[in-house]
């Protein structure tokens, strides 16, 4: 196990070498590139006197490494201050909106790879099948169309012409805002059943190419003659080919859900679902920097976290991974 | 990769043949576009009593109906597909020039270059894309230039990656130690004899590159940070959406939904036939 | 006990049906050793698998039985079939290397082979598992691993300790030594040897290795392009009746008194989609004439106990001197 803490601690520094790149990526974009951040809400009845305690106070007549060290400090720390134009602490509208969109993506997720997987699996167990090669085509497609434009025919279809679910949002105002609160409302799974069905449409086309695919080298191995030989049933037979053409797919969704939490921007919007994209975009909108800084900072440790799992479970669930 | 070779894979994927017809038709589109488009990608289409049409439905007149402001839906598209081709072809050149050339220097020098490259390239596939690229575009003025410098800053490193392993693989080859005996230099032999021979692997990435750019546009601009001087099919949305066309003007929304989907798909079919050429391999699955 | 009766094997190509084997009838009695040898793709691992009853999707039983006790394999409903598998029958494969499934370990593996055929409890298993594993020459602590952590020896050992897992009657070893180093292929075959000699199994061998099948088997069957061209004991070897099995005699050192240079037969087996008319070795046969091409030579017994299939079995002692001398099979055959 010497070898695999090793490993692990290469993985770590790595990691850690690159949040400290996006950090700073983002500290001379936001600190440097939009000049003075107190002209946004600066008007004319602001005296000079008022603009200079305001820039005292964000520090921002300090030299820049202070400025630069103490914006490492904070957000090492989670601390982002305070919005612009909102009373919480963007840590807690933080909390809040990640949240939301895991409240989102989650549930398609899970649906996602579960039947992804079912029908990659006997895709590519009955190789040259009608349901094969229908599955195929549909996946490609799926795979290819645009999904922001998916969710737009989604919503003229079901919203406004059929009327069988509601436009967008996630709860009505003044409901439930507590995580179990949520999942217990059968408001939230209907707003959810839209935007849920368009993320699935696109989400599901992975596993199922990739399990077909996978399951496809599985069959070729000699292995399953081995397995037939020794007088295993059909169903047994069935079990170890997905068990090994499963390997691939541990890797495929951890990095899979990682694209997801950074890239569900466009749904959110049009669904107007109050997750971390969608505050992300009206935080940009409005110039609030301090909301859409945290925003950028949560979704890229989000990434970089699912990579470094899907790389250590690989190495959990594949036997012959070594770490020498 | 020969001609007939590539009939046959046509042949056999129907899909790819129709991709390609699709992107010939868009590319004869951009092309004729001031031929073809009756009207300017800003120009309100005024009735014949100079009056302004506003929100009409498709007609004689104006095939795909009109917009909030009384502009032609179907103009807008034509010059839409404009900028999707110069965004998708830029974007995809430059990310496939770069990616390629990091991956070539990486792969044959080894090293410390190696190193300091592959990091960079750790860096980039660490930063989220679409909410970076937003965060850039919202800093800076929104520019068609600035959402092409994004898709090339994110795609290098994919091309990088796989360049860089074959690479690898091809410096080792007999030739190029029979060209370093011959007492060729290192350039000589990275752009001669090495080069060559990774080019259609990253052509590969064109098709990405394509498809990259043209989404990135398209989802910028539909946010609300496009290039407010291109009229393309992003910012065709993004009116439509905020003017609340789904509910009243269907005209508006589909035509450029549905150019994107087709454009999107046309370049994925292709890329992928191509794909096909490449490694016969997927050819037999 | 086993007999394959004009059996005829097929496998759906692009090209079209190959004939993989063709009307091949071999009879085992109860404890006997039966060689199969031939070139590569002559068919011995299509007769492998059809006795097995794990043919490809692709392929399947066109025409003749497989007698095993009585029933015919060939028309056995699936259920009943793969009852007898690994229970009556069992087989030792061709690539040890990759018949174990990577991701589980072989002590589950093993255990699976049992849970197959019916309900045993599981210290009863585990005892078995250990005795068979420690038959084989393999430490019981290694039952843990991953088939990956195993040497190439050590998996084809695995493999046998699986395929003794509920004393079947029958094995079937397909090149069970290829791929392994010499000192390895020893060792493999003493067990193989041991599961005939001592524990009286009736086993078919397959096997490039011409050495190998006189050494164990009592009768021997050579393949030729899906055909079986000649059968009997080991005096096939020492007095060959075909003009293939003289080729292949000569393509291996230490049959006879050594000292020989080593003539490997030319040319390349034929297709078998469209297999060539007549005889079909003519092809590369330095003794055909134009009526080999023409008619097949039927498999006659020729002496007791000893069959072949060719038109000049009254030349073979003439060919048997000629086959000496490499330059016999140098000359380009006209056609
Ligand atoms: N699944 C299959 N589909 C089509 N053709 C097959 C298939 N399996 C085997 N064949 C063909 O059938 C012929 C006999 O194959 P087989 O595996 O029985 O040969 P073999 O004598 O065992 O050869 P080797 O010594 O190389 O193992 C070969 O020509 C082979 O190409
Ligand atoms: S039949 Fe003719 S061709 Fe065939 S082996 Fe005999 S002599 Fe040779
Ligand atoms: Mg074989």
């Amino acid at each position: 196990m010497g070898g695999f803490r090793r490993y692990l601690l290469r993985r770590l520094a790595q990691a850690g070498f690159v949040v400290w790149c996006i950090l700073t990526i983002m500290f001379l974009l936001f600190k440097l590139m939009p000049g003075d951040p107190t002209a946004i809400f600066v008007d004319n009845n602001f005296t000079e006197d008022m603009i200079q305690r305001q820039r005292m106070l964000w520090g921002l007549n300090d030299p820049w490494w202070v400025q630069y060290l103490r914006y490492l400090r904070n957000m090492l720390l989670f601390d982002f201050g305070h919005p612009f134009f909102q009373n919480e602490s963007v840590a807690e509208i933080m909390l809040d909106k990640v949240r939301n969109t895991c409240l989102m993506i989650v549930p398609a997720l899970l649906v996602s790879v579960v039947f992804g997987t079912l029908i990659g699996a006997y895709a590519g167990w009955t190789r040259g099948s009608v349901f094969e090669r229908a599955a195929v085509a549909t996946s490609l497609v799926l795979h290819s169309v645009p999904s922001f434009f998916v969710g737009i025919l989604a919503l003229m279809v079901f919203s406004y012409q059929l009327r069988w679910l509601p436009p967008g949002g996630m709860v009505p105002l003044g409901g439930p805002d507590t995580l179990w609160g949520m999942l217990a409302s059968p408001d939230y799974w209907k707003h959810l059943v839209l935007p849920g069905l368009v993320l699935v449409s696109r989400e599901i086309t992975g596993p199922i190419l990739l399990l077909r695919s996978s399951m496809l080298e599985v069959k070729g191995s000699d292995f399953l003659d081995m397995l037939r030989a020794k007088g295993l049933g059909e169903g047994r037979i069935v079990v170890h080919a997905t068990r090994n053409a499963l390997l691939p797919l541990v890797t495929y969704v951890a990095v899979m859900t990682g694209i997801l939490f950074q890239g569900q921007v466009l749904l959110e919007i049009i669904f107007a679902w109050p997750g971390l994209g969608r505050e992300l975009v009206q935080a940009l909108t409005h110039l609030d920097f301090p909301v859409a800084q945290a925003a950028l900072y949560l979704m890229a440790l989000v990434t970089l976290a699912l990579n470094l799992i899907a790389d250590l479970l690989y190495g959990a669930i594949d036997p012959r991974v070594t770490y020498e | 990769m020969t001609g007939p070779r590539f009939l046959d894979v046509l042949g056999r994927n129907p899909s790819a043949a129709v991709g390609l017809a699709l992107i010939c038709g868009f590319v004869a589109l951009a092309v004729a576009a001031p031929l073809i488009a009756p009207y300017g990608p800003f120009e309100v289409a005024f009735g014949p009593d100079r009056s302004v049409p506003r929100l009409a439905p498709p007609s004689a007149r104006n095939w795909f109906g009109t917009t909030n402001q009384g502009m032609d839906v179907f103009s807008q598209l034509v010059w839409g597909s404009r900028v999707a081709l110069t965004v998708g072809l830029l974007s995809a050149l430059g990310s496939v020039v770069v990616g390629t050339l990091i991956g070539l220097v990486s792969g044959y020098f080894g090293g410390w270059i190696d190193d300091v490259l592959m990091r960079l390239t750790d860096v980039a596939f660490g930063i989220p894309f679409l909410p970076f690229a937003l965060v850039v575009i919202a800093m800076a003025e929104p520019s068609l230039g600035l959402v092409i410098l994004l898709v090339i800053f994110f795609l290098w490193r994919t091309t990088a990656r796989v360049i860089r392993a074959q690479t690898l693989s091809l410096k080792e080859r007999p030739f190029v130690w029979a060209a370093r005996a011959a007492g060729a230099g290192h350039w000589a032999i990275l752009f001669r004899h090495i080069a060559p021979n990774v080019l259609p692997l990253s052509f590969l990435y064109v098709a990405v590159g394509v498809q990259t750019g043209v989404m990135l546009e398209a989802a910028l601009s539909f946010l609300g940070f496009g290039d407010p001087h291109a009229q393309s099919w992003g910012i065709m949305l993004n009116a439509a959406f905020r003017a609340g066309a789904m509910r009243t003007a269907w005209w508006w929304v589909l035509p450029p939904g549905v150019a994107l989907s087709l454009f999107v798909m046309a370049i994925f079919m292709v890329g992928r036939a191509y794909e096909e050429i490449l490694n016969p391999r997927l050819r037999a699955v | 006990m086993l007999a394959l009766e004009g059996l005829e094997v097929r496998y759906a190509t692009r090209q079209g049906e190959a004939r993989a084997v063709d009307r091949v009838s071999l009879a085992l009695a109860e404890g006997e050793c039966l060689g199969l040898v031939g070139e590569s793709g002559c068919g011995k691992s299509t007769i492998a698998r059809a006795v097995m009853g794990i043919l490809p999707p692709n392929g399947r039983i066109a025409a003749g039985r497989i007698r095993f006790r009585g029933q015919d394999l060939a028309t056995l409903d699936p259920e009943r079939s793969r009852e007898l598998r690994g229970r009556r029958m069992a087989l030792v494969p061709q690539s040890a290397m990759n018949a174990f499934d990577p991701v589980y370990t072989v002590r589950a593996q093993l255990d699976e082979a049992i849970l197959a055929h019916g309900a045993m409890a599981a210290p009863a298993r585990a005892e078995r598992i250990a005795a068979l594993f420690a038959r084989v020459g393999l430490e019981i602590a290694r039952l843990d691993d991953y088939p990956h952590q195993f040497s190439g020896g050590m998996r084809q050992r695995a493999m046998i300790a699986m395929a003794m897992a509920l004393d079947p009657d029958l094995i079937v070893a397909d090149e069970p030594t290829t791929g392994l180093d010499v000192v390895v292929q020893d060792q493999i075959l003493q067990h193989i040897r041991s599961l005939h000699r001592e524990q009286r199994k009736t086993m078919l061998l397959i096997t490039h290795d011409m050495a190998v099948v006189a050494e164990n088997c009592d009768r021997i069957a050579v393949m030729y392009g899906g055909r079986a061209v000649e059968t009997g004991d080991r005096a096939v070897f020492e007095r060959p009746l075909h003009p293939y099995t003289l080729g292949l005699c000569n393509a291996f050192p230490d049959l006879d008194d050594g000292g020989r240079a080593l003539i490997s037969i030319p040319g390349a087996p034929p297709d078998l989609v469209t297999p060539p008319a007549g005889c079909r070795f003519a092809p590369r046969c330095p003794f055909a004439e134009n009526h080999c091409s023409e008619a097949e030579p039927a498999l006659l017994e020729v002496e007791p106990g000893r069959h072949a299939a060719c038109h000049r079995l009254d030349r073979i002692e003439e060919f048997r001197r000629r086959a000496r001398d490499p330059d016999t099979w140098q000359t380009e055959r006209k056609s």
